[in-house]
């Protein structure tokens, strides 16, 4: 069984190696805004996690999602279903 | 009989049709000559296993059948439909319907990164807004941002949705070689977009020319990962395979932003030649990706790759050296790279390099590329030199003049403007004459916008003068940069100039400069975030943002904003950024 809190804490150490800042990562930390990570980081990320959980997460998901807590949501949702 | 086991034999390389290098009179004969063999696309995901062949005969099938459709919901020739460029049956066979209903297919952009919502609703309102169609279909997924966008003006449907209903048959009108073909908006900004018109006869033409240069035909296969909304990706690798009849391999862009390596397994596994392109950061990534856990040796073979192409954005050398270093061992040859030159405004390419010279490059004084002609002005300071590629000869049909700023045509190895006519060169920019005589002349040249010389005939170019930005292969227009920075309280239309920066790892950034009224530093520094924070929401960029004084950013004799000055003169120092508190 797979939590929220497991999925976040695992999407937080996914992102670490792509925080050169080593910016404070927190639930309303966003990706353009504050990580400042393009699109090819981006999808670099989306394999990680697609590998992690074995999940796919399609592209018209991704403009939705603004921020870590975000992402955590969407995550922990395709795993539980 | 069970439909995934048929569904899972990719098209064929060969067939027994007899091979036809685009030479028909509209892009619907085209795909009806190709029909009659065996060949087609083949989609995979982002593993690159199979997940749906679809022989040219079935889009053609299906094309036609959702013709009917679009007939009997009264699209007239000429009509416009907008269609989200999903890498897939339903944009394919969606963009087939349009050509054979005469009306002209629109490819749209997909959405590329984490949150942005807003902008891309937006970017596609603005491009509908500009091709003025009376349809706009996308696949099911995007549909809600999609009808978002197209409310207020025009009707939206998630295509399969749209085909599945019924359609009496109706006779599809006969589209004339000089008729509009399709429009492309994949140059120009997204703020003020331009719509490319294409005429059948000058896509065919340019199909024909590009298919000599690489010498394609039987036993050619395509991969392709790039983009339908991009030049490259519909034209070069959905429509000239077509025309040409090869089959394709596709891998969708999004599935080879997450897994590059994907690609080159697509290129492994076929057995016969290869054709695929790429612009220079799909190979970086790929030689980056390489970790030392990764046999490259065993995992790929790459010696049956006859041409890796080059284009879409400037070409780095060192990024195509790595390339070789690391892919070597999995048999792959650096004479297969094929640089070359084209633009959406003149179909595609307009010069390929000759088969098999592979990357050539000329070493250039970075003073004579910035234009400056006196003598070094500091001697202790070592000269830099710049490598600028070959980018090939003309295509056949297109003939290339360089002019200097006057319209004189200059002798070789004399940078100027690029300027291109003939076979190929679009019709205009779709309802925008103003944008269409700025571009093309009454006699037919096109002005590229483009700064390079010849060399024997061939082409090297050194930048462009229009001052696009291309990050990452996509093109970041300055005018949509300064548009966001304008959105800010206090700040007006020449206040601002964006331009690009090389970094010293050869790589580009954007760079704007601000003229900025606050004499505390503090201020300076809250301002100087706000605006890249608003430049990130606006274009998904981060870039460099100098403030510089009132009346420091250079104009033109006639008043407008020079950004390429502003450029030189930031680089050289005459424009002094203010001070910002840290």
């Amino acid at each position: 069984m797979t939590n929220r809190a497991q999925v976040y804490a695992r999407i937080i150490e996914l992102i670490e190696p792509l925080n050169p800042k080593k910016l404070a990562l927190a639930e309303d930390t966003s990706f353009a805004g504050d990580l400042e990570m393009d699109s090819l980081t981006v999808m670099d990320l989306v394999a990680s996690m697609e590998d992690e959980w074995d999940i796919v997460m399609p592209l018209n998901m991704l403009p939705d999602l603004e921020t870590i807590g975000q992402v955590a949501d969407a995550v922990t949702k395709l795993v539980t279903k | 009989m069970h439909k995934s086991l048929m569904t899972m034999t990719p098209t064929p390389t060969f067939d027994g049709l007899a091979y036809r290098r685009a030479a028909f009179p509209t892009l619907g004969a085209a795909l009806d000559y190709a029909a009659r063999g065996a060949k087609g696309m083949n989609f995979h995901d982002a593993r690159a296993d199979l997940v749906r062949a679809y022989p040219y005969a079935d889009l053609a099938a299906d094309a036609r059948g959702q013709a009917m459709r679009l007939v009997a919901a009264g699209v007239k020739p000429g009509d416009r439909i907008a269609l989200i460029a999903e890498t897939g049956p339903g944009f394919a066979a969606a963009f087939f319907a349009a050509i054979y209903a005469g009306a002209l297919p629109v490819p749209l952009p997909l959405p590329t990164s984490f949150g942005g919502r807003d902008a891309y609703v937006e970017q596609i309102a603005t491009q509908l807004r500009s091709c003025d169609p009376v349809l706009v279909l996308s696949p099911e997924g995007l549909f809600p941002m999609v009808e978002q966008a197209a409310t207020g003006l025009c009707a939206a449907h998630d295509w399969a949705m749209y085909f599945a209903a019924p359609a009496a048959d109706a006779a599809l009108p006969e589209a004339k070689s000089s008729d509009i073909a399709y429009l492309q908006y994949s140059s120009g900004s997204t703020r003020f977009p331009h719509g490319v018109a294409v005429t059948h006869e000058a896509l065919l033409a340019n199909l024909a020319g590009h298919a000599h240069c690489m010498a394609a035909g039987d036993g050619d296969r395509v991969v392709s990962w790039l983009p339908w909304y991009h030049d490259m990706g519909l034209v070069g690798c959905m429509l000239a395979p077509l025309a040409n009849q090869i089959s394709v391999d596709y891998l969708a862009t999004e599935d080879f932003a997450r897994r590059p390596l994907s690609w080159l397994t697509l290129i492994s596994r076929n057995p016969n030649n290869t054709l695929s392109y790429s612009p220079t950061f799909g190979y970086d990534i790929c030689a980056r990706r390489i970790s030392p856990s990764i046999n490259v040796a065993e995992r790929f073979d790459l010696s049956r790759w006859r041409v890796a192409g080059n284009g879409a954005d400037m070409i780095r050398p060192e990024v195509m050296q790595a390339f070789v270093d690391v892919f070597d061992a999995a048999g792959f040859k650096a004479s297969a790279f094929l640089p070359s030159y084209g633009l959406a405004e003149a179909t595609l390419a307009v010069t390929i390099m000759p088969l098999g010279e592979g990357i050539v490059s000329d070493l250039i004084d970075e003073r004579t590329l910035s234009g400056s002609t006196g003598a070094r002005t500091d001697a202790r300071r070592p000269t830099r030199y710049r490598a600028i590629v070959n980018c090939g000869k003309a295509v056949p049909g297109l003939t290339i003049e360089i002019r200097d700023e006057d319209g004189a045509v200059l002798p070789d190895r004399k940078i100027g403007r690029v300027y291109v006519r003939g076979l190929g060169v679009m019709a205009g920019y779709f309802r925008d004459e103003e944008a269409t005589k700025a571009a093309l002349s009454p006699d037919g040249w096109l002005d590229t916008g483009d700064m390079g010389y010849l060399s024997a005939g061939s082409i090297f170019i050194v930048g462009r003068a229009k001052d696009m930005i291309i990050i990452n292969g996509k093109n970041h227009w300055p005018q949509d940069i300064e548009w966001a920075i304008e959105q800010l309280p206090g700040f007006k239309a020449g206040d601002i100039a964006a331009f690009a920066i090389t970094t010293p790892s050869g790589e580009e950034s954007p760079a704007v400069l601000v003229q900025c009224r606050t004499s505390d530093a503090g201020e300076r520094n809250t301002l100087r975030e706000a605006i890249r924070s608003k430049v990130r929401a606006i274009t998904g960029m981060t870039c460099v943002v100098e403030l510089v004084p009132p009346r420091t950013l250079p104009k033109t004799s006639s008043g407008k904003l020079s950004r390429s000055k502003a450029r030189s003169q930031y680089l050289s120092g005459e424009i002094q950024p203010l001070d910002v508190a840290a």
